[in-house]
């Protein structure tokens, strides 16, 4: 059974000038799924996320979302779309509750109608205490929730959100994930791009690494793992880690040295903390493989721009 | 060059509504503002500097010049709602994109500006001839109101000449050459403040050329003497001049907001 792609795009590029900010990704994201875009800055989350929901034309490929294509007048897509983008776009000049019914004005939805609406919402990112407070007396992770409400106005069946907890603290993104979990089993599916490892392997059924354009690799989070970085690393960082890591010749470990780190990938570290004692190395780190530690494989360590 | 996303619908409303919600936060401070304004210009003018003019075909210079400051204030303020306000909209807060999220089309969001253009113009243009009124520099009531029409239109006009500056402004000290290219000589010379009768030729054809010119003849014909000589041509004009402004505000604001 193939199921129903609710994004699908093919060869999807965006360049400024001379700079590939997109170059030429395919991506596919069923009805009900949640994908999550991973990438360091720079790598074209934005600009990808920008032309699926229709603020960025692209330069070529094909894409087509919740069914219709998406190059030809977009109208009716985003009647079915919500979108949380990376920089706010709350409406500075109006208090949260005449952002909220003036928004869903531009969906067509009355004021009358848009009320219990609101109010369900504005509980649903607790935020009901603040529904009379003008936009610049929020904090900026008050800014973000109220985003995501705004967002679920005109209950859409996909969800783009480019950076949904940056700048929340840890309460707000735990809310912020129970919120999106719910969403997700009532149904809607949900495209988003982080920089939280965590909300990429707690939320997303596939993610996608993308650098410099292009998608990396693709996939469950956990099996990524599994198959990319092993079930376990080891990090030595003490001063004799050249000669602990050659204790280990043999294991047919994976080495990657970054600044005074050193690590090792393999699939049970059993057998290499055992060489490792008897060598005398006692400073070293063993841990369960991350999606983090994806990343960084993928990625490099190094930042670079 | 025309896209499907530049042709307005009658979604243009909800943007018109969306400016209306915001007004209602500052509208009584503004109003007190500019009663206060207008009284001192009529003032200054109509009475100051009225006293060294000699009556105008038999009208007092105070009577001459009300229907043109009418005319001007709506070219101000329709001037202001498009150029800072705009920008600021389009990209300072970010407006109009959360608008683009939404099923609104640029040409809904364009509209919805201009008639808001239009909507300020006429509150504005009313406040004045309320103040003309108390003065009684207003031959009938119901002649006064029957400039509306054509102050909306003047509030369209500069709104989308607004627009074609703000879609083109790298930023907001643009707008100075706004101002002193666009509204400043219409201010001077769209026979607002003196009549154009014995000026040099040259001066009457480029006043001519002004489509506000043409604003200011209807609604002086209408406020002081309940009629308008020439008044279809003069309306052809305002009407036309405003039509394509307006597709020439669609084209810049497009340009700006389609990447
Ligand atoms: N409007 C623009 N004009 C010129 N260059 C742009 C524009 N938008 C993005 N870029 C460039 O395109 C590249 C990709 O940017 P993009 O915003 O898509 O990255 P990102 O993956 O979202 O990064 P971040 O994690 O920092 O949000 C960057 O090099 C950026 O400088
Ligand atoms: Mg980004």
């Amino acid at each position: 059974m193939v199921a129903e792609l609710d994004i699908h795009a093919r060869g999807l590029s965006k360049s400024f000038g001379a700079l590939k900010a997109v170059d030429g990704i395919t991506l596919q994201v069923e009805r009900g799924e949640c994908y999550g875009m991973l990438g360091p800055n720079g790598a074209g989350k934005t600009t990808a996320i920008r032309m699926i929901h229709g603020a960025v034309r692209p330069d070529g490929g094909e894409l087509s979302v919740l069914g219709r294509d998406a190059a030809a007048g977009s109208r009716r897509i985003r009647e079915e779309m919500g979108v949380v983008p990376q920089e706010d776009t709350l409406d500075n000049e109006l208090s949260v509750y005449n952002n909220m019914w003036v928004f869903a004005n531009y969906f067509g939805i009355s004021r009358r109608r848009s009320r219990d609406r609101i109010e369900e919402l504005l509980d649903f990112v607790q935020l009901r205490d603040k529904w009379g407070e003008q936009i610049k007396n929020l904090s900026g992770g008050m800014k973000r929730r109220l985003l995501i409400a705004r967002a679920l106005i005109h209950r859409p069946r996909l969800l783009i959100l480019d950076e949904p907890t940056t700048g929340l603290d840890p309460q707000a993104r735990h809310l912020v994930w129970q919120r999106l979990r719910e969403l997700k089993s009532g149904g809607l599916t949900i495209l988003l791009t982080t920089h939280y490892m965590e909300e990429a392997a707690q939320l997303c059924d596939r993610i996608g690494v993308m650098a410099q354009g292009r998608v990396l690799v693709e996939g469950p989070p956990a099996e990524l793992v599994r198959e990319r970085v092993g079930e376990e690393v080891i990090e030595l960082r003490g001063a004799g880690r050249e000669a602990a890591a050659a204790a280990l010749n043999g294991l047919g470990l994976e080495i990657e040295r970054a600044g005074d780190t050193l690590y090792l990938y393999c699939r049970s570290g059993a057998k290499a903390v055992e060489r490792l004692a008897s060598a005398g190395e006692r400073e070293f780190l063993r841990r369960p493989a991350s999606l983090e530690d994806l990343f960084l494989r993928l990625t490099g360590r190094e930042l670079r721009e | 060059m025309i896209a499907a996303g530049m042709v307005p619908s009658r979604r243009a409303l909800r943007v018109w509504l969306r400016h209306l919600v915001q007004y209602r936060s500052f509208y009584v401070a503004e109003w007190a503002g500019n009663f206060g304004e207008h009284v001192l210009y009529l003032l200054a003018f109509g009475y100051g500097l009225g006293r060294l003019v000699p009556s105008l075909n038999g009208i007092s210079y105070a009577q001459f010049i009300g229907p043109g400051l009418v005319v001007s204030i709506a070219m101000w303020t329709s001037t202001f709602e498009s150029t800072y306000g705009a920008y600021n909209r389009m990209r300072v807060q970010k407006t109009y994109e959360a608008m683009m999220s939404a099923p609104l089309s640029l040409g809904d969001i364009v509209l919805g500006d201009l008639l808001w253009c239009g909507t300020r113009a006429i509150i504005g243009a009313t406040l004045m001839m309320i103040v003309l009124s108390l003065f009684g520099l207003i031959g009938s009531l119901w002649w006064a109101l029957s400039v509306l029409p054509i102050i909306f239109l003047v509030g369209l006009m500069f709104g989308s000449l607004g627009l074609v500056s703000a879609g083109l402004a790298p930023s907001f000290s643009f707008f100075s050459f706004h101002f002193s290219l666009v509204v400043m000589p219409m201010f001077f010379f769209a026979e607002t403040l003196f009549p154009l009768r014995g000026l040099p030729d040259g001066l009457r054809l480029f006043s001519q050329t002004l489509p506000l010119t043409h604003a200011v003849k209807i609604v002086r014909g209408l406020i002081i003497f309940g009629r308008v000589d020439d008044f279809l041509f003069h309306l052809f004009i305002l009407a036309g001049s405003t039509l394509v402004f307006m597709a020439c505000a669609t084209i810049s604001v497009s340009r700006r907001m389609m990447s």
